[in-house]
């Protein structure tokens, strides 16, 4: 947990807000146990280990860590993935499949011998994935990627909130004014 | 001044005041009054009427949550749950542009209808702005003219008549704001002082002074300190979309509802799908027939009946209503329910800055410009509206379509710009007028039915043309704004036409004549003397883009003259 009670407590909340937050605190710990614990094991569930790396491999190229940035893989993004393919995206699985089978295919023909996708350099991946991203395939991964980055930990990806670090965005959920750079210039008058 | 302690226990929803339980009323009892949708404007009605003495039961079709059931789960909330606004498989809908394209799936943000299924309604789960209505909204058609294509017409009632209700709705509800210098007349100012400005608050006021426009804090549905009883806003930053965790936000469910179960004459009634209004021989509301949790039929009789069901399913509920009397629908002599869906009209800009905004933080919106409120013939075009600054991006949303269209959406340079963009970026709103157009409506889709084996709404909707040249004058004068406020870049969305609606207006128009209108200027339907429509649909015309505040008002005038007419046995 990387905010502390002590963190909720002092973080300038005022008043009524801090003893109701205080109330929810064994709820925020449990949330990220479980969160924790759904990763620990690092098994997954629809995926088998070889597409499971493939896969990680597209969501890492469509958001890789570039810079000091954390990038899909980091943020265990593939394990939001072959959760959603368990859950609200499981009617799309099949077609993920042969998307992927057909990504392969493509490997094949551009960089022979040099397959499978995740063995190929990050430009030369870019390059295999510039030909179907108006696709389908792409398209579901693009979307899976993105929610896996930034959605709540307990779905599986964002882990350690790293996909939040990377935008910036901070889940306190109680804040106190300045919140920003221009408020805070005008409020020091 | 309550203890501590008794607050924690209200803010989360745990305590009942007085102790009493819940009010249920038996299965075949006749109440006074039934009312169908507990939302915006049912649960008003329903304080106002149990208050006055009045058995009421609301039947809503959507579950009874509380505070602590609510929290930031953008994925379920928007993606794959939609826990309060309807998953598209339970409750498809349709959509079409004009009636002769064919509709296609709707629901979610696919097109069509948007509204938060559960007690408290909208009201719930909105971003809390509360702007009132002007002097002008309500007698436009006189002072402007007709409108090519357009069914423009005045209200039957003014704005000095609804004045005391937007400020006993103020006062209740609970909203903070400040007057402004293009506001309407007030009676009594904002019960407290608005909520801190935000940077895209201090940034709007830059550009908009450097444009020579005027700037005024938004008045907002959210607490800026506490009242009565409910704690102030504690700035988490989901308003949008999500009921509020602290009971900070304004909406019927903690403002209204609380005190109509504490007079121990109100039943609120969740998980109750109403499907049909049922006559007497002599053409008289006598019950409403609805589905429970389980699917299990049951009815309600009541002496008069109620529909605060919002603009699309308060059509959808009359239209089902048919009967040998009513061929065409319950209350629809006039062939106008159903008719001239209002969504307001909006376009959007966006800019980025050299220094962090941090716009995840706090509420969606802290100032406005409304200096283009009024239709004004010199522009070419009718329409008005107001502008606001706000942010309107949560994570998920921002990785998929928070950058500039130009910007790449995958690989090195795009994770890049997400994290140089997220909080340096702010958005700015042009919101305004939709005319009311006969060809945009709810109808029933004749092949594609619901959960319940119901008609799904069909939403038929295209924009008029003076609606897209408002949305693109008040783009303009956003991106001026973003420019005079030093923005580093700043870019527009398209402008196209509105295809889903959050804002669901005029489908039961209110007017003194039954041939032009359904209800009365007192929300009685002309048809049947013991049936009353409050809610979005009674809008005439759509107002500026921000509807709530004078449903709101409606639904206090509409209880207070309901509550007379009951009291002198004018029903």
């Amino acid at each position: 947990m990387e905010h502390t009670r002590r963190d909720f407590l002092t973080t300038g909340a005022s008043g009524l807000g801090v003893a109701w937050l205080a109330t929810r605190m064994p709820l925020f710990e449990a949330t990220a146990r479980l969160a924790h614990d759904s990763r620990a094991s690092g098994a997954f569930t629809v995926l088998t280990p070889e597409e499971a790396a493939e896969l990680e491999a597209v969501a890492e190229t469509i958001i890789p860590a570039v810079d000091d940035l954390p990038g899909a893989k980091d943020a265990g993004v593939i394990h939001f993935i072959d959760r959603a393919f368990e859950t609200f995206q499981a009617g799309g699985l099949g077609a993920a499949r042969e998307g992927l089978a057909g990504l392969q295919e493509r490997v094949e023909a551009r960089f022979p011998g040099a397959g499978p996708f995740s063995r190929l350099s990050g430009p030369r991946r870019a390059e295999v994935l510039r030909e179907v991203e108006n696709g389908g395939f792409f398209g579901t991964m693009r979307f899976l990627t993105v929610a896996g980055m930034f959605s709540m930990p307990s779905y599986g990806g964002n882990e350690g909130k790293l996909g939040w670090k990377l935008l910036g965005f901070e889940d306190r959920f109680a804040w106190q004014p300045p919140f920003g750079y221009y408020d805070a210039q005008v409020n020091r008058g | 001044m309550a203890s501590r302690r008794a607050l924690v226990k209200r803010a989360l929803g745990i305590q009942r005041t007085g102790a009493a339980p819940p009010t249920r009323f038996a299965e075949r009892q006749e109440v006074d009054f039934v009312i169908v949708g507990c939302g915006t404007a049912g649960g008003i009605l329903a304080k106002q009427l149990s208050t006055r003495g009045f058995s009421v039961v609301v039947l809503e079709q959507g579950p009874y949550l509380r505070a602590a059931d609510f929290g930031h789960d953008e994925l379920s909330t928007f993606v794959t749950d939609t826990p309060l606004t309807g998953s598209p498989q339970d409750f498809p809908q349709t959509f079409r542009t004009t009636e002769d394209e064919e509709p296609r799936p709707g629901g979610g943000f696919a097109g069509g209808v948007f509204y938060a299924r559960m007690v408290g309604g909208s009201s719930a789960h909105f971003t809390g702005n509360m702007w009132r209505f002007r002097p002008i909204d309500f007698h436009e058609r006189s002072l402007f003219g007709a409108v090519p294509g357009a069914n423009l017409a005045d209200w039957p009632v003014t704005y000095e008549e609804l004045e005391p209700y937007y400020t006993q709705a103020e006062w209740e509800m609970g909203i903070s704001g400040a007057p402004g210098p293009n506001d309407p007349p007030r009676s009594r100012g904002y019960p407290m002082p608005p909520l801190p400005i935000k940077s895209s608050g201090v940034l709007l006021e830059r550009g908009a002074r450097a444009a020579g426009f005027t700037s005024q804090p938004a008045p907002m549905a959210i607490l800026s300190r506490a009242y009565r009883d409910r704690p102030p806003c504690q700035h988490c930053g989901f308003c949008l979309a999500f009921p509020c965790e602290y009971n900070a936000k304004s909406s019927t469910l903690v403002a209204m509802v609380p005190l109509a179960e504490a007079t121990g004459r109100c039943e609120i009634r969740p998980h109750s799908t109403v499907f049909r209004v049922e006559l007497d021989d002599a053409g008289r509301a006598k019950q409403v027939v609805y589905y429970d949790a389980e699917g299990v039929e049951h009815a309600q009789a009541a002496r008069a009946v109620i529909l605060s069901a919002n603009g699309a399913e308060t059509s959808r509920l009359l239209l089902m209503s048919e009967s040998s009397r009513f061929p065409d629908g319950l209350a629809n002599s006039s062939g106008y329910v159903g008719k001239h869906l209002m969504f307001n009209a909006i376009s959007a800009c966006h800019a980025l800055f050299d220094e962090p905004l941090n716009e995840f933080k706090s509420v969606q919106v802290t100032r406005i410009v409304m200096d283009f409120y009024d239709s004004d013939p010199a522009r070419g075009f009718y329409g008005g509206g107001g502008i606001d600054a706000r942010w309107l991006h949560f994570p998920i949303m921002f990785g998929l379509g928070g950058l500039p269209s130009d910007a790449p959406s995958w690989g090195p340079e795009y994770a890049r710009m997400l994290s140089e963009y997220f909080n340096r970026t702010m958005d700015i709103n042009g919101h305004c007028t939709s005319l009311p157009l006969e060809r945009n409506n709810i109808t029933l889709d004749p092949t594609v039915k619901d959960k319940w084996g119901l008609p799904a709404i069909r939403t038929t909707y295209l924009d008029h043309p003076d609606d897209m040249a408002m949305k693109t004058f008040l783009q303009d004068r956003g991106m001026e704004i973003l420019e005079g406020a030093g923005a580093r870049r700043a870019w527009r969305d398209p402008v196209v036409p509105e295809t889903l609606g959050a804002h669901l207006l005029g489908t039961a128009r209110m007017g003194k004549d039954p041939a032009t209108s359904v209800v009365d200027e007192h929300h009685r339907t002309h048809d049947v003397p013991n049936l009353f429509l409050c809610d979005g649909s009674s809008f005439v015309t759509s107002g500026r883009g921000q509807p709530t505040l004078t449903i709101m008002a409606l639904a206090f005038r509409a209880g207070e003259h309901i509550a007379g007419f009951a009291e002198r046995g004018e029903i």
